[in-house]
């Protein structure tokens, strides 16, 4: 199969020797007629494989034509030309075959079936309803045109026109001529205008006709060659070969035209035809070929010489050999010189690859392309047809008759870029399937590793996207200045004391609540730092603050999530301290690979922070309330591991009890023990009833009892001591404290033992009449530390609290009269004071404790609050 | 030598036998076709000729010098027939040596006059002279037939004896006589009376005709008025009264003419010539209806299928077509094709203001032109236009109807098939004496470069006229530019031209082209200017209008428009000068002689010219 024809014989006849009038016509089903020049037709079926019939004439055949719509066939014969119905015969063909299947039918055309008159038509043609002869007269050349009937029943057919052209001077009556027996006939075509098939539908009947003489030429061309009034009036027009070598033409339906000469190929015209098909089914190049080989090709020549518009080109060459019949298919020119079987590509494309190598101009290439037919190997073929019905795309089958009187049937190898590889050996081809098969493997992997980037793109700018959002919520917020409970993102924390090792420590837990509709995810932290308030106690200079961060998984909306961060031990903390909490995303968690954040040093630095709350725990928050239960509890438990701690504890409760003991008895605790000290705040009561009020309007009793004063101090213990501030919360210490008194005894977080009492007093000058009532909360304990820290935080409580109140119609004159001069006597005392002690020389333990002093005058004696 | 008396018997009934099979044939010959009717001839011919072979082939002798004598007539009819002219005239020869053999004179000389006058002289009363003049009938009609009339000439006198013997005395006494000795008397194939008939009147008319065309009309005209009275068929008496109205016409008598002309057609109502020749005359007498009319029927009796139209001289061999070959009659008979007919048809009622009826005359045209019963059978040279102008006309005389759409779709046709070819640039070169029109016409290309071009200007032209009919002025500035477009890439090539003159009369097609172009030049510069009037633009209008002027002088719309131009621009008094100048053009080129296309469009803004005279007198007494 290798770049060669494939060769099928179908059927031999009966012939032999060399004659000019061999023709193949195709197009009736799956019959083909083949005329040899005897008197005999051959009928092959190539559904049966083999000649069905014979047709035998009265005379020799010089040509043959048909009808496709109407079965019909005309054979020119020297005596006249016969009018066959093919269907008839075929069909009574079959009928008298079923039981004599062997050997061909054998029918005899009679006189009837005479429709045309004239001796020795050489050539007919069919155009729609009119039959065309050409002969030879004397000395001319005579084209008659005749009217087929349009029943099939009736024989007339009548004349009615007729063109003569001139025999000219025989050219080539050469010995040449002579020794090739028979006179070479004509040729007869018809050409259509491109343009109009596509409009006209009257020429239904002349497509139908069998296409092999028939062509339709591109319309620039057609006007060039055969005028424009040939193409406005739609009419189709004859192109004849005459064995002089003249190509002549007519236009048929044009009034008053004449037989013209187109063209000379001064040798006999063996072939005319149309080739090179674009899209449209418009044939480009119209092709003559003689009997030497000369072959001139008809084009377009869009920019021709004579100022810039188109112009017929004709280009003249010659092909080796002589040409005994030629074909054409869309785009190449077939022809036997009896050797071999040649192709002539006229492609457009072959051209403009050509031209391009050599950089000549097309008409010279065009004479180049002439020059080179690539054969096809197969010889001694005698007429060529290709059949109307092409087969699969790109494989071109010719039909063949050869010298030896066989019907071959010629398969070409499909395309040239077939023909290129099909020259490859057998073990190349599995070398080059190899290197395909890796080639599709590496493109594959390429393409998976390409999928899981743009994978991992897509999810990192999702991330990003979350992230982005979450910041311009958390941004929002800021600025917007919500309640703590409505963000969308909050964190609140809980204190809570837990034993762990004999050794108390506090932790702080922090709530984290994911109310947005995000997902906190990889990527994202929680981080908390805490620091104390104040830096001054560090002695180090440095800070002591501590980090704790938390990263996320999968915090989805409507979440919560909880962590734990120990604060300190027992003691060594330094309270109040700020707890600042912020939501962090970094870059490099995000990429998530080591190497990237390897490689990218920079980037591990790099990460949004988005500081979500700052809050205070201070003392009251780290209190540790000693309840009657608790003390027990603790001292039943404690002996058994019996360290200075639970020795100092336990002192340390007794202490307290006995203080509270005597402080509940004493109106005013006004001396306490030298190493006690004790810092109080006075409020109004009438304010914290008001600002209580609210909060149990709820309870409906709860008015009654913040009626009485022992009920509004114990409220305000109570809420001094459980209010969470700020998103802090004293968390519960197992079962609830039950404030039974308005007195609490705790333990600071330095385990300090301490009192806070809340109780109801009169503050006035004893000689005024109009006493303000007052709640007085005192602070006592043995440690400094502790009374500073609480006192502080009480202030703060009260200070929030105070903030939330509203206002309230008291008589505030008096209180502001009584409290400026209280003012201002102790200020007057206190400035003496420290003015004294930093005036004299005294020793810095002397200045300390006189420092000390006042400033205790300056927390027993508060100002009252209102 | 002694003959077996049995042989000439038998070529007798030979002969008779042929004979009947003959008419037989031919009485049946009406419904076979032509094909069959000659090969039928042909095959009568060559059976009579071998019989005539076997005849000759023994030395003449009087006894059977009668059959051969008429076997010689039946072989002559045939080949005749068959337009084997010299095959009879050489039987009739060899017949009359062995006439005179058989006389015993000797003519040494092969002058066929001589030859006949001794033949007849020495057939003198013998029973052979009805059988020569039988023969002689035949040289007649071989004469007639080759068109030699002088041959019949000098015979006249032996003719017109010919003629009173086989009509009168010896045809009719023949004929009873043979009725009596009709076994022996060999029959013929043709009845040499009906022969005699028909070469008399045919003869008649063949010399009518040639008298016609060497200018003797009067004298034909007398030949023609004796032979109507003969015996004829009817299309032959018809022939004789359009030969006379012929003659009466080539005389300056056009009435009388017309009467000849409706005789015959009285006479013979096929006779399409007639119909043909009375239309050219109301054509000269200027009587368009008439014409129109005459027109209207010769198409339609053109149109009328052949198949009904009965041979000439019925079923006779020798057909009255076969002897009246002569190309000067020809020519008097010929009739232009239906197409044609049908083209001067709607081009007449077209400019004779029957305008829709022109447009579907013009649209039947082109329906036949494209129908695919078309076919290129007239070898005769069209007066069909061009194509293109075809096209062109018909959309004119569509937008005559206010059918500017469908004008402008054959305008497009036009367009798209010509412009592809037109050059970049075209040169017209100045008439040369003789030569220049039919070398280019003739050329293997096929078309002109320059025809194409004015063809394509032309369907722009038109165009630009259907955009002004419909009032769309930038569009028709647009056409009316392409026309200029198109017309500026002629390159006139001569040595002394003045375009002030486009001779109307030059027939050179140079000059028709020259004309056309200035005219189409100045048309569409004017038709520019107009539109560009109609937009306000007033100094583009004046510069396109005097341009016009330039190119075509003679255009009187150009010139009002300039006019107008000029006033509006409130150059009045130049205005005023213009307008006179004007209206002192009289010379009105012969608007008939111009293709429809190029005409003044009928549509459009128009100038009073009462308004405009109004106008001045106002401008005169300010």
């Amino acid at each position: 199969m290798e770049g060669r024809c494939a060769v099928e014989t179908w059927a031999q006849f009966g012939f032999s020797g060399r004659s000019y009038k061999v023709k193949i016509l195709c197009g009736f089903g799956t019959d083909v007629l083949i005329c040899t020049g005897t008197e005999e037709i051959y009928v092959f079926s190539k559904r049966e494989r083999k000649i069905t019939t014979v047709l035998l004439l009265p005379a020799a055949v010089n040509d043959l034509v048909g009808n496709q719509d109407k079965q019909l066939i005309y054979v020119a014969c020297r005596s006249g030309v016969y009018r066959v119905n093919l269907q008839f015969l075929l069909h009574r063909d079959q009928s008298s075959q079923a039981d004599a299947s062997s050997s061909p039918a054998e029918l005899k055309i009679s006189q009837e079936c005479l429709v045309v008159g004239a001796d020795e038509v050489s050539s007919l043609l069919l155009v729609g309803s009119v039959l065309l002869t050409l002969c030879q007269r004397d000395a001319s050349w005579l084209l008659t045109l005749y009217k087929t009937p349009k029943q099939t029943a009736s024989t007339s057919h009548k004349e009615f026109g007729s063109f003569h052209l001139p025999v000219a001077s025989a050219v080539d009556c050469g010995a040449a001529e002579s020794n090739r027996g028979p006179r070479k006939g004509s040729v007869l075509i018809c050409i259509h205008s491109g343009d109009v098939e596509a409009s006209s539908s009257s020429n239904a009947s002349a497509e139908s006709t069998v296409a092999q003489d028939h062509f339709h030429l591109e319309p620039l061309l057609f006007k060039l060659l055969f005028g424009v009034e040939a193409a406005l009036a739609k009419s189709p027009v004859i192109l004849c070969g005459l064995p002089d070598g003249r190509l002549c033409f007519l236009p048929l339906r044009l009034p008053g035209s004449r037989l013209r000469v187109l063209h000379s190929l001064e040798q006999p015209v063996c072939f005319v035809g149309a080739s090179v098909v674009t899209e449209t089914g418009h044939a480009q190049c119209l092709v003559a070929a003689g009997e030497q080989g000369r072959v001139a090709l008809i084009k377009t020549d869009k920019a021709g010489s004579e100022g810039g518009s188109a112009v017929a080109a004709f280009t003249e060459g010659c092909v080796p050999g002589p040409v005994w019949c030629g074909c054409m298919d869309k785009s190449c020119f077939y022809y036997s010189t009896g050797a071999d079987l040649l192709r002539l590509d006229l492609s457009e494309g072959s051209f403009a690859r050509e031209s391009k190598e050599r950089g000549e101009e097309t008409s010279g290439t065009t004479a180049a392309a002439l020059q080179s037919p690539s054969s096809l190997n197969v010889c001694r073929v005698i007429a060529l047809a290709e059949p109307a019905c092409s087969t699969a795309a790109g494989d071109v089958q010719l039909l063949g008759v050869s010298a030896r009187g066989q019907l071959q049937r010629i398969c070409l190898p499909a395309g040239r870029v077939d023909e290129g590889s099909s020259k490859l050996p057998s073990t190349q081809v599995s070398r080059s399937v190899r290197d395909l098969l890796s080639a599709i493997g590496d493109v594959c992997e390429r393409a998976s590793v390409l999928k899981t980037v743009i994978k991992s793109k897509n999810q990192f700018l999702r991330l990003l996207n979350h992230a982005v959002s979450v910041s311009f919520l958390l941004m929002a917020d800021t600025t917007t200045d919500l309640p703590i409970k409505e963000k969308p993102i909050r964190c609140h924390f809980e204190t809570s004391w837990s034993r762990l090792l004999q050794k108390d420590s506090l932790s702080l837990v922090c709530f984290l609540h994911n109310s947005s509709p995000f997902v906190l995810e990889r990527g994202w932290t929680l981080s908390i730092t805490v620091s104390p308030l104040s830096y001054s106690s560090s002695p180090a200079g440095e800070s002591s603050s501590t980090n704790f961060s938390f990263p996320f998984h999968d915090l989805r909306p409507g979440q919560t999530f909880e962590a734990s961060l120990p604060i300190a031990a027992a003691g060594d903390a330094s309270f109040p301290m700020t707890v600042s909490c912020s939501l962090i995303f970094s870059l490099s968690s995000l990429l998530g690979e080591e190497e990237v954040a390897a490689s990218f040093a920079g980037l591990q630095s790099s990460c949004i922070s988005l500081p979500l709350s700052t809050l205070t725990v201070d003392w009251l928050h780290a209190l540790q309330l000693n309840s009657p239960t608790a003390t027990h509890k603790m001292a039943t438990v404690q002996p058994s591991s019996a360290a200075a701690d639970s020795i100092q504890t336990f002192l340390s409760s007794r202490q307290l009890r006995c203080s509270g003991r005597t402080n509940r008895g004493g109106e005013s605790a006004a001396k306490p023990e030298p190493e006690k000290y004790s810092a109080s705040v006075w409020v109004s009561s009438e304010i914290v009833r008001d600002t209580l009020k609210p909060k149990k309007s709820s309870n409906l009793d709860a008015k009654e009892s913040i009626r009485d004063p022992e009920d509004l101090c114990l409220s305000l213990l109570e809420r001094l001591l459980s209010e969470d501030t700020e998103g802090v919360k004293m968390g519960c210490q197992g079962d609830k404290i039950a404030l039974s008194t308005s007195v609490a005894h705790a333990r600071g977080p330095n385990g300090a033992a301490m009192k806070l009492t809340v109780k109801e007093i009169n503050v006035g000058e004893e000689e005024s009449t109009d006493k303000e009532a007052t709640i007085e909360v005192q602070i006592e304990s043995s440690s400094l530390a502790a009374v500073c820290g609480l006192h502080h935080a009480v202030l703060r409580r009260i200070q929030t609290l105070l903030q939330s109140a509203t206002e309230k119609a008291a008589s505030i004159k008096n209180v502001q009269i009584l409290g400026l001069r209280r003012a201002l006597q102790q200020a007057e005392i206190q400035q003496s004071q420290i003015s004294g002690a930093f005036g004299e020389v005294v020793s810095t333990v002397q200045r300390d404790r006189l420092l000390l002093s006042v400033y205790q005058e300056l927390r027993r004696n508060p100002l009252l609050i209102v | 030598m002694y003959q077996p008396p049995s042989l000439p018997e038998k070529w007798s009934q030979e002969n008779n036998e042929l004979v009947n099979k003959c008419k037989q044939q031919e009485a049946a010959g009406g419904a076979v076709s032509r094909d069959h009717r000659q090969s039928s001839l042909r095959w009568c011919s060559s059976e009579f000729h071998k019989l005539l072979r076997k005849i000759q082939g023994i030395p003449p002798h009087v006894d059977h010098s009668q059959l051969e004598l008429a076997v010689v007539y039946n072989t002559c009819v045939c080949f005749t027939a068959q337009s084997q002219f010299s095959e009879a005239e050489l039987l009739l020869k060899e017949a009359t040596e062995r006439v005179l053999q058989v006389t015993g004179n000797n003519a040494d000389t092969s002058d066929p006059l001589v030859l006949w006058r001794a033949g007849l002289k020495s057939a003198g009363n013998t029973a052979l002279h009805p059988h020569v003049l039988y023969l002689l009938c035949l040289q007649w009609a071989l004469w007639l037939a080759k068109c030699q009339l002088e041959n019949i000439g000098e015979l006249q006198e032996q003719m017109s004896s010919l003629c009173e013997i086989v009509c009168d005395g010896v045809g009719d006494g023949s004929l009873s006589e043979a009725k009596g000795r009709l076994s022996k008397s060999p029959l013929l194939v043709m009845e040499p009376k009906r022969l005699t008939e028909l070469l008399q009147i045919c003869t008649s008319i063949a010399q009518g005709a040639e008298k016609l065309n060497e200018g003797r009309s009067s004298e034909a005209l007398s030949v023609l008025q004796a032979a109507s009275a003969l015996p004829a068929t009817r299309a032959l008496v018809a022939y004789t009264h359009l030969l006379s109205g012929s003659c009466l016409a080539h005389m300056n008598r056009p009435q009388m003419a017309l009467q000849c002309y409706k005789r015959a057609l009285e006479t013979d109502s096929r006779c399409v010539c007639a119909l043909y020749r009375s239309m050219l005359i109301y054509r000269q007498l200027g009587n368009t209806q008439a014409e129109i009319q005459a027109l209207r029927l010769l198409h339609s009796t053109l149109m009328l299928p052949p198949a009904t139209e009965p041979v000439l001289g019925g079923i006779q061999p020798l057909s009255p077509s076969l002897l009246l070959s002569s190309q000067s009659l020809s020519r008097l008979l010929s009739v232009p094709s239906a197409l044609s007919v049908l083209y001067s048809l709607a081009l007449k009622c077209v400019l004779s203001g029957r305008v829709t009826e022109g447009v579907e005359h013009y649209l039947d045209l082109l329906a036949a032109l494209h129908s695919e019963d078309q076919h290129a059978v007239d070898a005769e040279v069209s007066v069909l236009p061009r194509m293109p102008e075809l096209y062109l006309e018909a959309g004119t005389a569509l937008l005559f109807t206010r059918r500017p759409a469908d004008c402008m779709a054959f305008c497009n046709e036009v367009i798209s098939t010509t412009l592809e070819l037109v050059p970049e640039k075209v040169v017209l070169e100045e008439p040369e004496e003789g030569i220049g029109g039919d070398a280019r016409g003739l050329s293997v290309e096929g078309e002109d470069k320059v025809a194409m071009l004015l063809w394509a200007a032309a369907a722009y032209l038109v165009q630009g006229h259907c955009h002004a009919h419909l009032k769309d002025w930038k569009q028709a500035v647009t056409h009316y530019t392409r026309c200029i477009n198109l017309l500026v890439k002629v390159h006139l090539k001569n040595r002394d031209f003045q375009p002030q003159i486009p001779a109307a009369d030059v027939n050179v097609k140079h000059g028709k082209d020259l004309c056309t172009l200035q005219r189409m030049k100045g048309l569409s510069l004017a038709w520019r200017g107009i539109s560009f009037t109609q937009m306000d633009q007033l100094r583009e209008a004046l510069r396109d209008l005097q341009l016009s002027l330039q190119a075509f002088p003679d255009y009187t719309g150009a010139g009002l428009w300039c006019g107008e131009v000029l006033w509006r621009l409130g150059r009045k008094h130049e205005a005023a000068a213009c307008w006179e100048k004007t209206w002192s053009l009289t010379t009105q080129t012969s608007v008939e002689k111009l293709p429809l296309y190029l005409q003044d469009p009928q549509s459009g803004p128009l100038l009073d010219s009462v308004e405009l005279r109004f106008r001045i007198q106002e401008l005169g007494l300010t």
